[in-house]
């Protein structure tokens, strides 16, 4: 595990030229379907403004997943899939519906568009994890990738929103938004690793742009909200002593139930102690809202302190996805 | 209501955002208290390193940003719509704290003594919204409250680290082009610009919490 993405460091040895993927066109519907994937397409240069020529090929990725409850079990309620993105459903979980994310574009450049929703109807649990980490490549620029995720959970229902790490490159720009709607005793566990570029082959991220924002709502008030925003030379904006302190990967955690304050003594037990290289904190921030928040010096630090966070509020095993 | 003339709004400023101004500003630290007993901050010069990454990346800028917004919200419904953010964007209980109960006392006071009926709001999104029922610059509100949090958290350090008054006025004046920054470049952004990166100053607050001896509410 302690080399988990660099295995995949050899196809991305060129980030600048990413697989192939769909071409859009200005309105962002897909010019090439599902049925066409990895084949290349070329569009009519009427389609794009002139002096765009300079412009990457974009990726557009539309995903939609529900759950429903049948008995004890939760089974597909719908799916929906276009573009780039993909949905894998692995044999579940007594109980849950697992779905696994994939993005067939092999990563995310400037000027790409993924939707992805994710509802648990009344009385069911899903848990959404991504295949591998996300790699966000060098953007042209002014043309930033732009990811949306859309969660529904339903009364009585649990989502488990749990990506693997997203890796920053250096060139990338990213903004990414999450929005999430609880009803009644709704539960939400999100996960968000974030990697800031890959350090075991010393790569530093100089100059990149990444904004994300997360608002959580229950019966449609606001009960948390984050805003992340690191722009320019990330590298040095981690190194200082109140941000990062040199932090290579971090990851944000926040359970949203009504019974979140049971877990807020186990999770503080299990933050890193003052003589570890990796720092976390944890907060009841309000009736209902639990926020963890980790720093570690690499991605393996980081998943050494989040795997058993996850484990003790999964009250089980994180999905397979991130062991292979 | 005609805006006051500039001397006036500066005083009421000065009267709202000074120490005397009753919403207990002297008990909270932001986190300071949790580095003043771990040791990561001592001094003057580590003092100024973490005030000026909290207000430059952290609490100073967006709570500048959230002034701003609620000082231009056109409804009153608008101006809830930025309170709960604000409150949403806390990363720790202690920060809520912080929001909401100056906040209130802020409401509280200024509805008493200007009159007015503003329902109670987070710190930051009160002062906007009272500066603009009352007519005052956004300019030199954002810049004083702003002010107001450098010299506040200074205090806080005076208390906590072996700081002098001297070394501690030194401090305030040092942070002030700071402050005057983060105002510019605030007050030409709306909220898509919100985002902190001060994930060390967050976990400090946390682990505030658990601090076994505390002078500081936060």
């Amino acid at each position: 595990m302690m080399n988990f993405y660099a295995s995949r460091a050899a196809e991305s040895a060129n980030p600048s030229i990413p697989a192939p993927k769909y071409i859009t066109s200005e309105s962002g519907s897909v010019t090439g379907g599902p049925d066409c994937q990895g084949a290349a397409i070329t569009i009519s240069a009427t389609l794009h403004p002139v002096g765009d020529a300079q412009r990457q090929p974009r990726a557009v990725g539309h995903a939609r997943v529900a759950s429903k409850s049948r008995g004890q079990a939760s089974v597909l309620g719908d799916l929906y899939q276009a573009g780039a993105s993909k949905v894998v459903l692995p044999r579940s979980r007594p109980g849950a519906l697992d779905a696994v994310l994939l993005n067939t574009a092999g990563g995310i450049t400037g000027g790409d568009r993924f939707d992805i929703t994710a509802i648990a109807g009344a009385g069911s649990t899903l848990t959404m994890t991504t295949q591998a980490a996300e790699r966000i490549y060098r953007a042209q620029p002014d043309e930033a990738a732009r990811v949306s995720t859309r969660i529904e959970v339903a009364q009585g229902a649990r989502l488990n929103w749990l990506p693997q790490e997203t890796i920053l490159f250096d060139g990338s720009a990213l903004r990414r938004r999450l929005t999430a709607d609880l009803t009644g005793d709704a539960s939400l566990l999100l996960v968000e690793p974030l990697v800031f570029g890959r350090a075991l082959m010393g790569e530093r991220v100089n100059h990149a742009q990444f904004h994300d924002r997360y608002e959580i709502r229950r019966n449609g008030a606001l009960i948390f909200a984050d805003a992340i925003r690191l722009i320019g030379d990330i590298h040095a904006q981690m190194a200082l002593k109140h941000t990062g302190n040199g932090a290579g990967a971090m990851a944000s955690l926040l359970f949203a139930s009504p019974d979140a304050e049971r877990f807020l003594d186990p999770l503080r037990r299990a933050l890193p102690e003052p003589n570890d290289a990796a720092v976390g904190g944890v907060s009841l921030i309000r009736d209902g809202v639990l926020f963890l928040r980790l720093l570690a010096p690499d991605s393996y630090g980081l998943r050494r302190r989040l795997i058993p966070a996850m484990e003790r509020l999964l009250n089980g095993p994180i999905p397979r996805t991130w062991t292979i | 209501m005609t805006a006051p003339d500039p001397h006036s709004a500066a005083l009421t400023l000065a009267q709202w955002l000074s120490p005397a101004f009753p919403i207990g500003a002297f008990s909270y630290s932001h986190g300071l208290e949790y580095l003043t007993s771990t040791g990561v901050v001592g001094d003057a010069d580590s003092f100024l390193e973490w005030a000026r990454q909290i207000l430059q990346h952290g609490a100073g800028r967006n709570d500048t940003l959230l002034l701003a917004a609620a000082y231009r919200a056109a409804s009153d419904a608008a101006l809830a719509e930025i309170d709960a953010l604000a409150a949403a964007l806390a990363a720790s209980r202690e920060r809520v704290v912080e929001l909401e109960d100056q906040g209130r006392a802020f409401v509280d006071t200024v509805n008493a003594v200007w009159r007015l009926d503003l329902p109670p709001l987070t710190y930051p999104v009160a002062v906007g919204a009272t500066a603009a029922r009352c007519d005052l610059p956004i300019d030199l509100t954002a810049r004083m409250y702003l002010h107001a949090l450098a010299t506040s958290i200074t205090s806080a350090a005076m208390r906590l680290a072996p700081i002098g008054q001297i070394a501690g006025q030194r401090c305030i004046l040092a942070l002030r082009s700071i402050c005057d920054d983060v105002c510019a470049q605030a007050l030409a952004a709306d909220l898509d610009a919100l985002g902190s990166s001060v994930f060390l100053g967050d976990i400090a607050s946390m682990a505030h919490e658990t601090q076994y001896s505390r002078m500081f509410r936060t």
